[in-house]
């Protein structure tokens, strides 16, 4: 076990520099600079500037600078959001988004685990046949045409739900839909297909013949089965979720971390897209980690260590 | 055999697992229903007003702090902080004096050294802030940013006395005062800069001296103001004001047609929208100081040949383009902006596709026959894209010449002006502080902003004889002709229009004041008439 953790940290590790080292050469080979403007700035300027960022250093220099600023916990200032550094954002945005990944997630799994094995189980039924619809719809549909129809119907048709901000119940069950619906018809999609096939499996049929009741059946045997791929799955989705998504956060303004992923690219806010890549990486590793672990917890065949 | 499930139970299961979901709440109730609420759009990016450079923070600067002055409603510097000033050896010496009954939020005065330590600041090259060289005409301020003068003793600022400011500068500088309109000379707090660094304008700590107190700012989600009690020109009517950071304009303005937001503007407002809402109680159409044009690179060809770039421009008709924005645009052929000093509508070159093509056919290219390749260029934007398809149809129709239209991201489009140019270019300038001297620096050689390449020393010299003009009458005169040079014999750029902020406000609430700098002003803001019973 520790040689397995210990593996996977060296992995993750690796994983992380490969990612810092190259986000940071695609960042400098990008046209266009942080401090370039509608209203260029008079050279003498800009080079107060760039020596106030060490931006006049070679990239080598800034390169280990940023490393060694990383290992002692300090990504740095930003380059738009002047009163603040990189690492005093993430911390308060990523709470924000985490909360609503997470909201996201578990409407996504309470979704799809029912209408998943619903339909595997009435496969080829009309119930099966809307489960895909509505799973198919969920994939389909953007999160921009989704929220704004969601915002359009709860929000000025019904009135029912807050249209935008963070600050209560009536604000946060559109945007957690409009995030969940994506992940939520997928999971529904693979647990169908999986179930599919492990309920034609010769154990199923023993466990029926037996005669085992069939939520027994269905529940414990067919589910604990297909869970591999679901399992495998939700570890970037979790990393994805958690780590915000643009759009969402754009459309109903929320404070979470997930704009700044397009953001900080199109303000060349180099460390603040250093910043977001790292943690959701961070995330992205941690996630797969557990997923690894967890594999052997549900499938006793697999041994991760 | 199979036996079915009830399917009841798995509905139920979906219910109950939606039921959790949806139940969780980790929020307290909303805000105070009185406060009046407006949307920034975005998150400001610094309330250190030597460090801001965009309108959102400004926005929220504008109505924490004042300075020496501030433009009245003909766009002129009008006393605030500062009493009076005087101009002193020809316009090389200014000195201000102020006030001595304006308090920090803390209590303490408002003395002249807080400004000559404001000043210092900005121009410090530590400090790095962008608009330093907004302070370049000050004796020794450009040297001094440079790193080629340390002491600071030697810059041309200097607090004579608590209420005695005197400002020497390298040159005569008629528009200098109009400088001090603007939020980045505003004076600050030596101490309190100092003991907080990079967190001195976080609420609890920041000392401002406005309208309004800044009492929270919840980074990326909200700005809460309070009413100043001891604001030296009287409390704000309105107790609190919430300024959300709503980035998607549909979202906002659902939120106006909601009653959650009391004031939208441009940042709110889409611009399929803005018909509709022309019809609204409340709604106000604002021409902004900022002008929209297209730039010829005028050392490559075909438009080093003046009688192109004229014919380009008189093959335009401008009145196109507020019908195809929506959005109140004033169509231009002058460069300096109506409302402004020395504005003339008269100057520039007009609608005439007779005369166009007559100057294309005397340049070589009869009815657009023979014409080289050529691009426009924009960043990309959905405004940027409807007006480059309506001028190209018009150079084809009025010319028979297809221009290629090509669009960048902004910062790659920015690099690319300076780095390979496309033939035709789009950009646009909006005034620091009302002056022409703001709009009309941007063409000269030196200029860094002049992407056209153009020089004429005759245009230079009239800018600098203009600096040095105190008489308005005769400053419009120079401008006159410099504007003539600009936009009707050398023409290196396209004036098109001006724009224009669309602004609906709540009819609960008057007194708000949308200023042409693009500042959102609520200093005067009260509850209508109707509103509070009277």
């Amino acid at each position: 076990m520790t040689r397995f953790l210990l593996t996977r940290l060296f992995h993750g590790l690796t994983v992380l520099w490969v990612v810092v080292t190259l986000t940071f050469v695609l960042m400098r080979v990008t046209p266009g600079g942080p401090f370039d403007r509608e209203r260029r700035l008079p050279p003498e300027v800009l080079a107060n500037i760039a020596a106030k960022y060490h931006l006049d250093e070679p990239w080598l220099k800034q390169y280990a600078r940023y490393l060694n600023g990383i290992f002692r916990g300090d990504l740095g200032p930003s380059y738009k959001y002047l009163d603040r550094g990189v690492s005093d954002i993430v911390a308060e945005t990523f709470p924000v988004s985490a909360l609503l990944g997470i909201f996201a997630l578990v409407f996504a799994l309470a979704f799809s685990f029912p209408v998943g094995i619903c339909a595997a189980y009435y496969h080829s039924s009309w119930t099966d046949r809307w489960c895909l619809l509505i799973a198919t719809l969920g994939i389909s549909l953007p999160h921009f045409i989704l929220g704004a129809l969601l915002i359009w119907l709860f929000s000025i048709q019904l009135g029912w739900l807050q249209a935008g901000r963070w600050e209560g119940f009536t604000s946060v069950v559109l945007p957690t839909v409009t995030l969940g619906a994506a992940p939520a018809a997928y999971l529904s999609y693979l647990l169908r297909s999986t179930l599919l096939e492990t309920l034609a499996e010769d154990f199923i049929r023993t466990a029926r013949a037996k005669g085992l009741r069939e939520s027994a059946v269905l529940l414990k045997h067919a589910l604990n089965n297909s869970l591999i791929p679901t399992l495998t799955v939700l570890g970037p989705l979790f990393a994805a979720l958690i780590t915000g998504s643009f759009v969402v956060e754009y459309i109903f303004a929320i404070p979470g971390m997930g704009r700044f992923f397009i953001t900080a690219v199109t303000d060349r806010d180099y460390p603040l897209i250093m910043g977001v890549t790292l943690v959701y990486t961070v995330i992205l590793v941690c996630a797969n980690l557990l997923v690894d672990l967890f594999y052997s917890l549900v499938d006793p065949r697999i041994k991760s260590y | 055999m199979i036996k079915p499930l009830r399917k009841g139970s798995i509905v139920a299961l979906s219910f109950l697992s939606l039921f959790f979901v949806s139940s969780c709440n980790p929020f307290s109730p909303g805000g105070n229903p009185k406060a009046f609420r407006v949307n920034l759009g975005t998150e400001p990016p610094s309330l250190d007003w030597s460090l801001a450079t965009d309108h959102v923070s400004f926005n929220v600067i504008a109505n924490l702090m004042v300075g020496l002055t501030e433009f009245d409603k003909s766009l002129r510097p009008a006393p605030v902080i500062a009493k009076s000033w005087d101009i002193l050896e020809g316009g090389k010496r200014i000195v201000f004096h102020l006030r001595d009954d304006v308090t920090w939020s803390d209590g303490k005065k408002v003395r002249a050294q807080d400004f000559e330590y404001s000043w210092k600041r900005l121009l410090n090259p530590k400090t790095a802030s962008e608009y330093a060289y907004i302070l370049f005409d000050i004796l020794n301020a450009k040297e001094y940013h440079e790193g080629k003068i340390g002491d600071e003793a030697l810059l041309g600022v200097q607090a004579k006395d608590d209420s005695t400011l005197e400002v020497k500068l390298k040159h005569p500088a008629s528009y200098f005062v109009s400088i001090t309109t603007f939020e980045v000379t505003y004076p600050q707090r030596q101490d309190i800069v100092e003991k907080f660094g990079t967190k001195w304008t976080e609420p609890g700590n920041i000392v401002t001296n406005g309208p309004f107190l800044l009492a929270s700012w919840q980074h990326e989600n909200e700005i809460q103001l309070s009413a100043n009690p001891n604001f030296f020109l009287g409390k704000p009517a309105v107790e609190k004001v919430q300024m959300f950071m709503i980035n998607e304009k549909t979202t906002a303005l659902a939120m106006y047609e909601q009653g959650q937001l009391d004031f939208i503007d441009n940042h709110s407002i889409p611009i399929l929208e803005k018909q509709r809402l022309s019809k609204l109680p409340g709604f106000q159409r604002v021409p902004q100081l900022r002008g929209y044009y297209y730039g010829f690179v005028i050392d490559r060809k075909p438009f080093d040949d003046v009688r192109v770039r004229k014919a380009f421009s008189m093959a335009i008709d401008r009145s196109v383009f507020p019908k195809v924005l929506h959005g109140g645009e004033q169509p231009a052929s002058c460069w300096i902006p109506p409302g402004m000093l020395a504005h003339d509508s008269r100057i520039g070159l007009t609608h005439n596709p007779p005369e166009a093509r007559r100057l294309l056919r005397e340049a070589g290219y009869p009815d657009g026959k023979g014409f080289p390749p050529v691009t426009l260029g924009y960043n990309t934007d959905e405004d940027h894209k409807i007006v480059a398809e309506a001028a190209q149809g018009m150079w084809k129709r009025n010319l028979g010449v297809l221009v290629r239209l090509e669009n960048q991201e902004w910062k790659v489009y920015l690099k690319k002006l300076q780095t390979e140019p496309p033939h035709v270019f789009r950009l646009g300038w909006g005034a620091d502080y009302p002056d022409p001297d703001n709009f009309m620096k941007l063409f000269t050689a030196l200029s860094g902003n002049n992407n056209t390449h153009w020089k004429n020393p005759r245009y230079d010299q009239l800018l600098e004889l203009a600096a040095k003009e105190f008489n308005g009458k005769k400053r419009v005169k120079i401008y006159d002709e410099a504007q003539k040079i600009l936009c009707e014999t050398d023409l290196p750029i396209i004036p098109l229009f001006t724009t224009a902020e669309s602004t609906v406000l709540n009819p609960r609430f008057a007194g708000l004041e949308y200023s042409p700098m693009g500042r959102l002003m609520l200093r005067h803001v009260r509850p209508s008439r109707t509103e509070d019973g009277r």
